[in-house]
């Protein structure tokens, strides 16, 4: 792993998230007046295809391919929405990028806008992010002071609006349609595709929705070029990531790297290898959904939303699986049966491994429910629920209690 | 007070969840009257109102209980033994958790609130704690007892 430009985090913790003079004495804003003066649509949209840059909420699809889509919609009315729901456990790297440099993230989102020809923007906020909140809403307001937002943008004939839409506590929106559905007040559920967001969206008008991570790497690129970007980190998924360390590793929090980092790179260099005294046993990547991964496995590279927990062979590995189960009990939206009943049932039978208590039908039924749950439910959530509970019985001994 | 919160939007239904957050910011939860007057306000069916209310967590359409725990049950929390803080809070208090038939406490697990570098998170009236501990726990009990 070589040393790589530092996209996203360069300046947390060295500016004031509250004084956007801060952000533009590091030349903050300097991409929004470079995309006004020297750019347009179209060749924004050349450069971040040229980047190849990959959605950072989890499903990595081209964010290149998505606003082309957007684009070539003749709707007058578009929407841009930044996802900053984040309610996967384990991940927050949004909330940290929104409070230790909102304009980057404002920026970033200015231009998404700008490029795909939207005149008004959410920002789709975790309703448990309070502080998030302010310091987003504060940025808005000095932002419009100083003309990056509002009707006439640094006195060019693009204009945009930004308003923070605070959710409510549903891990499920963070699924795009369902956020969509969320924003017109209606049930977070996840509605059918096609049609796609990017043909018709928020009050059925195209919509693109990006993750937060993504829209902060869009400044970067718009600034060096989509080549440069291409250039850093893998072939097929380049720039830089951030990845969240938790659980047994001596330093937790959030750090960034290239993405063509390890799972073992990341936990030894970023995580700064296991505290003292506890030995590996399984590291979960990707937050509750995500597989596991045993010692022999780790050379691979970090999928999803980027979260690395590090499990140590002190903890209770029950307790770990009742957290996943009753997570995705609670948080199935009941729209569709597989996932509504799957993550009941396997919670159910969960709590009878866990009491010792398991017979082998319950083992049958377990193996039928992730069957279920991964080929039959409605959106990826039921896929999800399944992905490290049947880890678990693959990979670790859960049943050696009975 | 309850008009002068609808009179702040105009009643068109993309209104309807953001009413709602500030009802239940108001007066802690929306309460069945409080709801047939959303209703009647936005010319909505009175199912309309609960459809969208009882999806989400934060949106309340019961009296909250006096006293509300929440433990946070997700990743870096149940490795710092979130598990134990339950049990001794359940212990404490003569409850269990998920139970809503107390009217003066109730205990929640909740998801997490991407406060991992910092679990295990116990919230108790909103008021946040910090790298709890099953024995630390009861300290902070004590302040509420």
């Amino acid at each position: 792993m070589q040393n790589n430009p530092k996209i996203i985090t360069q300046y947390w913790g060295k500016i004031d998230p509250l004084k956007i003079e801060d952000y533009l004495g590091v030349g903050g804003y300097a991409s929004l007046k470079k995309f006004i003066e020297k750019m347009n649509p179209p060749k924004a949209l050349r450069e971040i295809k040229s980047a190849k840059l990959c959605g950072r909420g989890g499903a990595g699809f081209l964010t290149g391919a998505k606003w082309e889509s957007a684009m070539a919609q003749k709707s007058k009315e578009k929407y841009f929405v930044c996802n900053l729901d984040e309610s996967e456990p384990g991940i927050y790297k949004d909330r940290m990028l929104a409070e230790n440099n909102p304009h980057l993230l404002l920026e970033g989102i200015i231009i998404s806008a700008l490029t795909i020809g939207a005149k008004k923007a959410f920002i789709y906020l975790n309703g448990n992010y309070e502080k998030a909140k302010i310091i987003l809403e504060q940025a808005i307001i000095q932002a419009q002071k100083n003309k990056f937002l509002g009707s006439s943008i640094l006195k060019s004939k693009y204009k945009l609006k930004i308003e923070i839409f605070s959710g409510a506590g549903a891990y499920i929106c963070g699924e795009e349609t369902a956020l969509i559905n969320s924003i017109e007040s209606n049930r977070g559920e996840p509605k059918i595709r096609p049609p796609y967001p990017t043909e018709k969206g928020l009050f059925g008008k195209p919509t693109v929705v990006n993750n937060a991570e993504t829209i902060a790497n869009i400044p970067w690129i718009i600034q060096n070029g989509g080549k440069k970007f291409a250039a850093i980190g893998l072939k097929n998924n380049p720039g830089t990531k951030l990845f969240i360390l938790g659980g047994a590793v001596k330093n937790k929090g959030v750090f960034e790297a290239s993405t063509e980092i390890t799972i073992r790179e990341a936990i030894e260099t970023l995580g700064g290898g296991l505290q003292k005294g506890k030995t590996f046993w399984f590291a979960q990547v990707g937050g509750a959904s995500g597989n596991l991964y045993l010692e022999k496995e780790l050379d691979s590279l970090v999928s999803g939303a980027g979260a690395i927990l590090v499990v140590d062979k002190t903890v209770n590995i029950y307790d770990l699986l009742l957290s996943w189960t009753s997570f995705f009990r609670r948080e199935s939206c009941g729209k569709c049966v597989p996932c509504r009943e799957g993550t009941f049932r396997l919670h159910e039978i969960t709590e009878r491994l866990a009491d010792g208590e398991i017979s082998d039908r319950d083992k049958e039924a377990m193996l039928d429910i992730f069957w279920t749950l991964e080929n039959t439910t409605f959106c990826p959530l039921g896929k999800f629920a399944a992905v490290a509970m049947r880890d678990a019985v693959e990979k670790l001994e859960i049943f050696r209690k009975c | 007070m309850l008009e002068k919160i609808l009179l702040e939007f105009n009643p068109e239904t993309k209104n309807l969840f953001l009413v709602l957050k500030k009802v239940n910011a108001v007066f802690g939860y929306i309460s069945e009257k409080d709801a047939q007057k959303i209703a009647d306000y936005f010319e909505l069916p009175l199912a309309k109102i609960y459809e969208t209310a009882s999806f989400y967590d934060l949106l309340k359409t019961k009296k909250p209980a006096n006293l509300e725990i929440k433990v946070c049950s997700s990743g870096d929390c149940v490795l710092g033994e979130s598990a134990k803080i339950i049990q001794e809070i359940e212990n404490y208090f003569r409850i269990k958790v998920g139970d809503e038939f107390n009217p003066k406490i109730s205990l929640e697990k909740i998801s997490c609130l991407g406060r991992c570098a910092e679990g295990p998170i116990v919230i108790v009236n909103e008021k946040v704690y910090e790298k709890v501990t099953a024995s630390s726990v009861h300290k902070i009990l004590g302040e509420w007892r």
